[in-house]
């Protein structure tokens, strides 16, 4: 079946055209994801509808350059009026970019069932650009698509440290010079471009993902930005090529979807299993720290103990032990499971009348534990 | 002033929502005509063939254009208006307006009169769908002697709803039943002349069932029975393993369908060094343009048969 | 003490039809650490906003030595508040003070040996050294606000505008941040400070300026910080603003 990719005309246009689209939305994408711009995606790509369907009517031809356009045109508008409506009201970010995702996209449906009204207009088809028609891609899409993707690269090496800089301090990157409205403006239109491009594989609805999905993913496993744009583009890219061997293999199946799930999926394995960030790492970890932190609190009491005594060793019963601090240990047994634990690593010593003190040792452990990891915990 | 661009760009998208909403209600109400029978048709098929029975005694509103693909067509709060106000609804049936179905029940629960054309066929005589049993395939019009049956069962109706006009009916449909006789010999002619292995129809999606099995091709579409369904990758690489080991000369595209599906599977054929050409372009479901001779059944099956075997004689 | 660096005139900055500054008037002294203080509200991080052009005021011009702030970039050095930007960004304490380094750098070039010399240096200045290489999410408040810090000192600029230093940090920490403004002042550099502790503001500054919306009073803090001054500023702003109209 991989070897196909290869050897089948259809499917090599329809994985070229998916890696693409992922190389594109992943490195845009990380972007948007990190300047809390997510639905950025979901906005561009619903406004994108009614420049569809007006360059239909204004132009006149199905042809997919003049639909881009059309859908370019529109959807670059919508960005520029939600940075004015931002700017100049009270209204938040979120709110306007839904307002006029709706607007929009409200009126590119209008738009579309008046069309279909039109008789003899040959309009069949517009609607496709919903959902997306992957399988039907031709080779002079795949070439626009690769032109913007070497675009986008260049622009994000280009403005590398530039565009850092806007994601995470904007203030600062005004105060030292670097207009941030220009700057803003660029990546704003290459996520349109992006999007626009994406319309075709994965279409309006699914684009969104896209952009949000091999971001989010690719942060689970890595702290460094440039790493992060290269994961999010494999991340896309990979989906791509694995939702078009999926859909290929059955008959009837859209590509699209298929390429948005298989994102998706990667973007919840990342999240639970990465190292570090994982949440099923964090709960092992946390398991571990809490056992740790049974064995530590006792020691801790004790530590205490030792304190309250004005430093001295004199041991205490198990009630005492027990009551100094509430916590983990529930019971007496378990406190003295606790406390044989500590005596093997030496750190507390048992005395007769089953009494418990700290040892010097145990003295030491407590003091590291205070200035662990550089922080003046105190 | 990108502000007030702004301000006026959302104002006029709003009052465009309006506007359109508003005019496609207002046209609806000037079409009853209360001394006529008053019938909407969905497709310029059966409307084309309705007023060929009911000449000038019906009023007849058809809600499609032609190009428009009724399998994805959404009615507007204009077309139920008419679809309420009218005497009597007719439409394919076989789940053909495939976004409709929901319309045309609530319809029959207020006791409108509807009436699917496709009713009068034994079923026996449908295609049964391959994925969902149960379910048939509703391009019925291309076979023209099933289509005759329907003219029939829409000249029984007719004259159910309306006994004065029965004459003249009846007359009507007596004189059509005898061009479509026409017709169906012409198709059979034309077949005659190319050779069986010939007899291969590629066309956009499975629009032309009923015509293969009539008229003896074997026919294949790149979508399903709905243009709803998206062609899969693999659906494409199939068809083009199909026509290149077969050779087949040409493959269609039809009017309501967009022509980039055959395009790419154009390209996907030639990539097997095999040359396929776009044999032209047919009219699967609609009627092509009203006052030319493809605007009419007769003509848009003529125009069928002839651009297939053209295309295929090559 | 007369030659004054920075001249603020007029300054309104009015957010959704409410005045957030009115009519302020500023002149800044160089060589001398100066603190902003006021209550929640007053404006403080507002008013350095406005002049460095973060926020566009209503009226009002700020002239830094005679000229706009675009033509004087170089010599002014921004440390804003820590919460004003995302700790969980993909970046480590290096790369952070290297920003410091872009402006000088201007667009498209890269950060070479040389920008991140001069940032190992400033990061050495506010000692997080041994941190270089560290997550940024991974550090503590007292940390990032060294980071910060470092990212304004590799400016080397003439006068620093810092927004609540010192907040949420611990006592180590605010030591070392004071000591580190004192070098910059015996370096003949200008210090302002938007700051929130007033116990302190006698130990740590020269001069003061006391805002609330308007500002009460400015200058030097044996003269300026008085009981009698600091009632009339931590008074309701309402009453603040009457006052200013009676007076004029």
């Amino acid at each position: 079946m991989l070897a196909e990719i290869f050897s089948d005309y259809t499917l090599r246009i329809v994985s070229i055209g998916s890696i693409l689209l992922g190389i594109i939305s992943g490195t845009l994408g990380t972007y948007a994801v990190l300047r809390k711009q997510s639905l950025i995606g979901d906005m561009v790509s619903h406004a994108a509808l009614p420049g569809i369907g007006l360059s239909f009517l204004i132009i006149g031809s199905k042809n997919t350059e003049w639909l881009l356009l059309g859908a370019f045109i529109a959807a670059w508008i919508a960005t520029i009026i939600v940075n004015t409506i931002y700017r100049n009201s009270r209204i938040k970010y979120d709110s306007a970019l839904g307002m006029i995702l709706a607007v929009f996209f409200g009126f590119g449906l209008v738009l579309l069932s008046y069309i279909q009204k039109i008789p003899n207009a040959n309009q069949a088809g517009l609607e496709n650009f919903l959902f997306g028609q992957a399988s039907t891609l031709l080779e002079r899409d795949i070439i626009l698509m690769a032109i913007i993707a070497v675009f986008t690269i260049i622009s994000v090496i280009l403005f590398w440290k530039e565009f850092k800089l806007l994601s995470f301090d904007s203030d600062f990157a005004d105060i030292i010079g670097f207009s941030t409205d220009k700057l803003d403006l660029i990546l704003t239109t290459l996520i349109v471009i992006a999007v626009v491009v994406g319309l075709q594989s994965v279409g309006v609805v699914l684009m969104s993902a896209m952009l949000i999905a091999p971001a989010v993913a690719s942060r689970q496993w890595t702290d460094k930005l440039s790493i992060m744009i290269i994961l999010s583009s494999t991340f896309g890219a990979l989906s791509g090529v694995i939702g078009t061997i999926i859909s290929s293999s059955i008959p009837k199946m859209p590509t699209g979807p298929i390429i948005v799930m298989v994102v998706t999926i990667i973007a919840f394995i990342s999240m639970l299993f990465a190292p570090k960030r994982g949440l099923i790492w964090r709960r092992i970890k946390d398991y571990y720290n809490k056992k740790e932190l049974g064995a530590n609190m006792v020691l801790n009491n004790l530590y205490s103990l030792y304190k309250n005594h004005g430093e001295d060793f004199h041991p205490h019963d198990l009630d005492t032990i027990c009551l100094h601090h509430t916590g983990i240990i529930h019971s007496k047994r378990m406190l003295k499971r606790e406390l044989h634990k500590l005596e093997i690593l030496g750190l507390a010593k048992e005395y007769e009348n089953g009494n418990w003190a700290i040892t010097q040792k145990g003295l030491d452990k407590m003091e590291s534990i205070f200035f662990e990891d550089g922080r003046d915990i105190v | 002033m990108v502000k007030k661009l702004s301000i006026m760009i959302i104002t006029i998208l709003m009052l465009s929502i309006l506007l359109i909403g508003c005019d496609s209600n207002r046209q609806s109400t000037q079409e009853i005509d209360n001394d006529k029978l008053n019938i909407v048709a969905t497709t310029t098929i059966i409307g084309d063939t309705v007023r060929k029975i009911g000449g000038d005694k019906i009023n007849l509103q058809v809600l499609m254009g032609p190009g428009i693909d009724p399998h994805l067509y959404k009615a507007s709060a204009g077309d139920v208006n008419k679809m309420q106000k009218a005497d009597l609804l007719i439409y394919n049936g076989l789940h053909l307006e495939g976004k409709m179905g929901d319309i045309f029940e609530q319809l029959q629960k207020t006791n409108k009169n509807t009436y699917a054309v496709a009713d009068v066929i034994d079923p026996n005589n449908l295609i049964e769908s391959e994925e969902f049993a149960g379910s048939y395939d509703p391009h019925i019009w291309f076979d023209v002697q099933l289509w005759m049956e329907v003219v029939e069962g829409i000249k029984d109706t007719l004259i159910n709803i309306d006994p004065g006009n029965k004459d003249y009916y009846s007359e009507n449909t007596l004189r059509y039943l005898k061009e479509l006789e026409d017709l169906n010999n012409y198709i059979k002619s034309r077949t005659d002349e190319l050779p069986e292995a010939k007899r291969v129809l590629i066309t956009a999606h499975d629009a032309f069932s009923y015509f293969g099995k009539a008229y003896g091709f074997q026919v294949k579409g790149l979508q399903g029975l709905s243009t709803a369904t998206e062609a899969g990758t693999a659906d494409v690489r199939d068809l083009a393993d199909f026509i290149a080991t077969r050779e087949i000369p040409a493959i269609f595209i039809e009017s309501s369908v967009p022509s980039k599906n055959m395009e790419a599977l154009k390209k996907a054929v030639e990539s097997r060094n095999f040359s396929v050409e776009i044999g032209g372009e047919l009219f699967s479901d609609s009627l092509g343009t009203p006052g030319t001779e493809e605007g009419t059944y007769i003509g848009t099956v003529k125009h069928n048969i002839n651009t297939i075997v053209d295309g295929l004689l090559q | 003490m007369e030659d004054y660096i920075v001249k603020v005139n007029d300054m309104t900055v009015v957010y959704h039809k409410k005045p957030v500054l009115w009519d302020v008037d500023l002149k800044i002294p160089p060589g001398l650490l100066m603190a902003i203080v006021g209550p929640n509200g007053a404006g403080k991080s507002t008013l350095i906003k406005a002049m460095l052009g973060l926020v566009k005021p209503t009226t009002g011009k700020t002239t830094f030595w005679g000229d706009s702030y675009e033509k004087q970039r170089k010599k002014i050095g921004y440390v804003p508040q820590r919460g004003s930007v995302d700790w969980d960004f993909p970046t480590d304490v290096l790369d952070v003070v290297t920003m410091g380094t872009y402006g000088e750098l201007g667009w498209i070039k890269r950060p070479g040996k040389r920008e991140r010399d001069l940032a190992i240096k400033a990061i050495e200045k506010v000692d997080m050294l041994s941190f270089m290489d560290r997550q940024i999410s991974q550090l503590s408040g007292g940390q990032q606000q060294r980071v910060f810090l470092a990212r304004a000192l590799v400016q080397d600029a003439d006068i620093y505008f810092m927004d609540e230093p010192f907040q949420g940090v611990d006592a180590k920490t605010e030591r070392a941040i004071i000591s580190l403004l004192e070098e910059l002042k015996n370096r003949g550099k200008t210090v302002v400070v938007v700051h929130h502790d007033l116990q302190t503001v006698p130990e740590y500054f020269d001069w003061v300026v006391l805002l609330n919306r308007v500002i009460i009073e400015t200058g030097p803090i044996d003269k300026v910080f008085t009981e009698e001054n600091l009632k009339r500023t931590y008074r309701s702003s309402h009453e603040n603003l009457y006052r200013k109209r009676d007076v004029m």
